[in-house]
């Protein structure tokens, strides 16, 4: 039995089968779904997602010209590829012919294999190139275009909100202002686990590690408020962890800069609701009505500061330590702050 | 007549059951089908956890689970669909294939075969029972980076259970590798010289030899973090002197290799399959081949581009870019052979044919996205994000699922004697095709938006909401055409049209046995000429020279 299975080795003809009404029916679904889908918010008028956001500084304009380059080479690579691969199987198809019926013996073309091996290695190496070039503009601020010295702001990232250290002792919680047109360096860092810094319209997310600082540079080019969110899973509330950028006129920066200071050095700012609702109403509510975090109205811990000062620096259970580090400044605006919670009990 | 071997008298007391029987192989085809049919349940699995996350991100502030299950579940998907599905499914795809393709009789370490497998059930076992432990599954997402899974963050057993349950796959996985290397070494048929090894076998030879570096150390950066976790100590604990980026070197050391490992043995079938179905010869052998080993050694240079925003020095950020962009260059000559295979063929557009072509042409966009993850100042707005998302989907469920599939319908009736019928077939994959466009093309949008990966929620609406409906639809779509896909393989074990040995008019030496092959593969192995040895004992038949 030494030929097993030559015996069987002719082909039977198998029955045709209806890929093409699949195919149409397929087809017809996905344009209906699709459409049906699309026409429903064409008219929203917001940016579909078709180029990064922005750009909205000279960094993310740069990131931008790097996006465009390679939609233009792959788009071509794209459609030579997928073009070609649509054409030869259209082609050669079988058509009725004998399904045994070979094609030409052909093993390889080594010339072939040459051009498609060096075609490849230019493109990439143009990119590449492109982006060599583009790069000194993101990575570090353009300085002679730059109106005044830049502003460097300590960037902390945190379960789950980012703390914002001003060189004159400012504090801010989740929204940041600077100047616009004006350079900023950031200084990133965590102080529990890894977090992403993103404001997709000013530059590219840097990651905010414990024990490690990284720096950023970007620079408004208009005034206005630029959302983003963390970048790095960071636990339970990782999607509710936002950031905003808020870019004022420069001579509108320096007075409430000036104004903050002196109101958070003296006790009368907003720092504490800002500290609250940035790091406590995430869980417990902008009310401290509760949510995912119990509801805090009338607990008995708000008339003890020293109690919550210990939580907050150490957490427990599932509450993260959100006041590891805090300042006296900080710590002493959230005590000020929740003591209007203490009264008020959840009427349940 | 077939020559008897003597079964081993250990087995012939467990072999009178019929499930007893299956316990006890050490038949590399039994064993094949145990983890193929064992992956498959657990693609089923990690495939009903991708359904219930889509439909709690359909629309915006969607309230089908909590927080802290969805942490859970994208946790429990990705880890499922790589350390129990992708990886193990070649395993058992290999397992079957390679003694047979290299007219062996069984694998060089039989026992040590199936020991594998048992780890890897095990494996299974313990991470799907950490959904019962104190605290529920594992949450810190398939990397686990820490601090995040670190105690303080994370004190749930789940993260404890999914560390041994990696170590329980990372041991099977090993001792599969040796076992393919010292089997592809030494059991070869005469004649079959590695110029003359099928390129599916030239694949899973690289993917041992990927598993035997980067899964050891894996193993290393996982007992490290264990060690932290249980025995105090703080090697990934920046608080006591310790480095979070040292673990992120470490996991990534391993991951990228592991994309390759996932992504070369589908290569391999679609090497296999698409001259079958051209009718014609595989186009540029040897470039494919020697792409497979240049694709295998590059990935191990490529494993920061991960990392780029962590803040990497900048000389090392072009280095990895470089390096990325260098792996494009043998994966798109692997592109171009298998198109040009095709070119003046009679191709034979069968599901499995169907299936091969499409996941050249989706692999394509997920290695195009693959340049724009590389150029790293682009990277910086789009990593972590849904973007990425899109890309890993399109390489991984475009690439290796749909060859997957290819193999299914290709060897099915070799492993199981039965077709698989071709109309429910043709469905499936049509039904794949616009399904995985339908989800992962707009999360590529997505993540231009600003739409990180791994949050259970988000309060944006207009596009950001119609982007992610459309994706939960097509991932329905895919869940219909798996479906189908279960009904026929149900339906073809009962009604399945016979295959004989070699249905496909093949070229390589699986074919030359009964399907399905009986327990000791092959009578007599012929001589091998060419890569094609089926097809040189057709010819040799036709002109009248076989010696029956």
């Amino acid at each position: 039995m030494g030929h097993q299975g030559l015996a069987r080795l002719a082909p039977r003809r198998r029955n045709a089968t209806p890929g093409k009404i699949v195919r149409r029916t397929g087809a017809l679904v996905f344009v209906a779904l699709l459409g049906l889908v699309l026409a429903h918010v064409a008219l929203a008028g917001d940016p579909a997602g078709l180029s990064p956001r922005g750009p909205d500084s000279p960094q993310a304009a740069k990131i931008e010209g790097i996006y465009w380059l390679l939609i233009a080479i792959t788009g071509g690579i794209f459609v030579l590829v997928e073009g070609a691969l649509i054409l030869f199987v259209f082609r050669f198809r079988n058509r009725g012919r004998s399904r045994t019926l070979e094609g030409p013996e052909i093993h390889g073309a080594t010339r072939l294999e040459l051009i498609w091996t060096a075609i490849p290695v230019v493109i990439l190496a143009a990119i590449v190139a492109f982006v060599l070039v583009k790069l000194p503009g993101i990575n570090s601020a353009d300085s002679a275009k730059a109106a005044g010295p830049p502003l460097i702001v300590k960037v902390e990232g945190r379960q789950f909100y980012w703390n914002f250290l001003y060189p004159n002792g400012v504090i801010q919680v989740e929204r940041m202002r600077v100047p616009a047109n004006r350079d900023v360096k950031l200084l990133i860092n965590s102080e529990d686990v890894d977090h992403s810094w993103w404001i997709p319209a000013l530059q590219g997310k840097f990651d905010a590690i414990p024990g490690k600082t990284n720096h950023l540079w970007f620079r408004a080019d208009r005034r206005g408020t630029f959302e983003g969110q963390c970048g790095e899973f960071c636990g339970y509330e990782h999607p509710h962890m936002v950031a905003a950028v808020q870019a004022v006129p420069s001579s509108d920066f320096q007075s409430w800069y000036d104004r903050e200071a002196r109101a958070q050095a003296s006790g009368t700012s907003d720092l504490g609701k800002m500290t609250f609702d940035g790091a406590c109403a995430t869980c417990h509510g902008f009310h401290a009505q509760g949510a995912f975090g119990p509801d805090l109205r009338g607990n008995p811990i708000l008339q003890q500061p020293a109690a919550i000062k210990t939580l907050l620096q150490n957490g427990r259970n599932k509450m993260p330590a959100v006041g590891k580090g805090w300042s006296s400044r900080q710590m002493n605006a959230l005590l000020a702050y929740v003591k209007r919670f203490a009264g008020s009990s959840g009427g349940g | 007549m077939a020559v008897r071997v003597a079964p081993d008298p250990a087995s012939t007391i467990v072999s009178r059951g019929r499930f007893s029987s299956w316990l006890a192989t050490v038949d590399h085809k039994r064993i094949g089908i145990m983890y193929i049919l064992t992956s498959l349940f657990f693609f089923v699995a990690g495939g009903i956890i991708a359904l219930l996350m889509r439909s709690q991100l359909a629309r915006p502030n969607e309230h089908v689970f909590t927080r802290d299950t969805y942490d859970q579940m994208f946790t429990m998907h990705g880890t499922t669909m790589i350390f129990l599905v992708v990886v193990p499914v070649f395993a058992g795809l290999a397992n079957y294939l390679v003694p047979l393709m290299i007219g062996a009789r069984d694998m060089a370490f039989p026992r040590l075969n199936a020991l594998s497998y048992w780890f890897y059930l095990l494996g299974g076992i313990v991470l799907y029972a950490s959904w019962f432990s104190g605290g529920g599954a594992a949450r810190a997402g398939w990397y686990s980076y820490p601090p995040l899974s670190e105690h303080a963050f994370e004190p749930g057993k789940g993260q404890d259970l999914w560390i041994l349950a990696i170590h329980l796959t990372t041991i099977s996985s090993i001792l599969g590798a040796i076992n393919f290397i010292v089997t592809i070494h030494n059991l070869r048929a005469p004649g079959m010289s590695w110029m003359r090894l099928p390129l599916f076998v030239w694949s899973i030879y690289v993917y041992s030899v990927l598993i035997l570096i980067a899964l050891t150390e894996l193993a290393g950066a996982l007992t490290l973090l264990l060690l932290d976790r249980k025995a105090g100590t703080h090697f990934f604990l920046p608080s006591k002197g310790g480095s979070a980026v040292l673990y992120q070197h470490m996991f990534w050391f391993f991951g990228h290799p592991e994309v390759y490992i996932m992504v070369l043995p589908a290569f391999g079938i679609l090497s296999e399959v698409i001259p079958v179905f051209s009718r014609k010869p595989i186009f540029g052998y040897k470039a494919i081949a020697f792409s497979t080993v240049a694709i295998g050694f590059y990935s191990m240079l490529v494993w920061a581009h991960h990392m780029f925003s962590v803040g990497l020095p900048t000389a090392l950020n072009i280095f990895f870019m470089l390096s990325s962009m260098t792996i494009a260059v043998p994966t798109g000559i692997k592109i171009f052979n298998w198109i040009a295979t095709t070119w003046r063929g009679n191709v034979i557009l069968d599901t499995a044919m169907l299936f091969a072509l499409g996941a050249v042409g989706v692999f394509t966009i997920g290695g195009l996205s693959g340049i724009f993850l590389a150029a790293f100042p682009f990277d910086w707005q789009v990593t972590d994000t849904y973007f990425v998302v899109a890309h890993m989907h399109y390489v991984l469920f475009g690439g290796s699922a749909f060859a997957l599939f290819a193999a299914f319908y290709y060897w099915w009736p070799k492993m199981f004697g039965r077709f698989l019928d071709e109309r429910l077939g043709k469905v499936n994959f049509w039904l794949y095709f616009i399904g995985i466009n339908l989800t992962f093309f707009p999360q590529h949008f997505l993540g231009l938006l600003g739409m990180p990966r791994r949050v259970w929620t988000y309060n944006h609406h207009g596009w950001w909401a119609a982007w992610n409906l459309v994706s939960t639809i097509g991932a329905f779509v895919m869940a219909f055409g798996t479906l189908v896909f279960l009904i026929n393989v149900v339906r073809t074990t009962r009604v399945g049209r016979r295959a004989g040995h070699d249905p496909w008019v093949a070229d390589t030496l699986e074919w030359y046995t009964t399907s399905p092959p009986p327990a000791y593969n092959f009578d007599k192995v012929p001589y091998v000429t060419s890569a094609r040895p089926l097809r040189d004992l057709r010819r040799r038949l036709q002109e009248g020279s076989v010696h029956a």
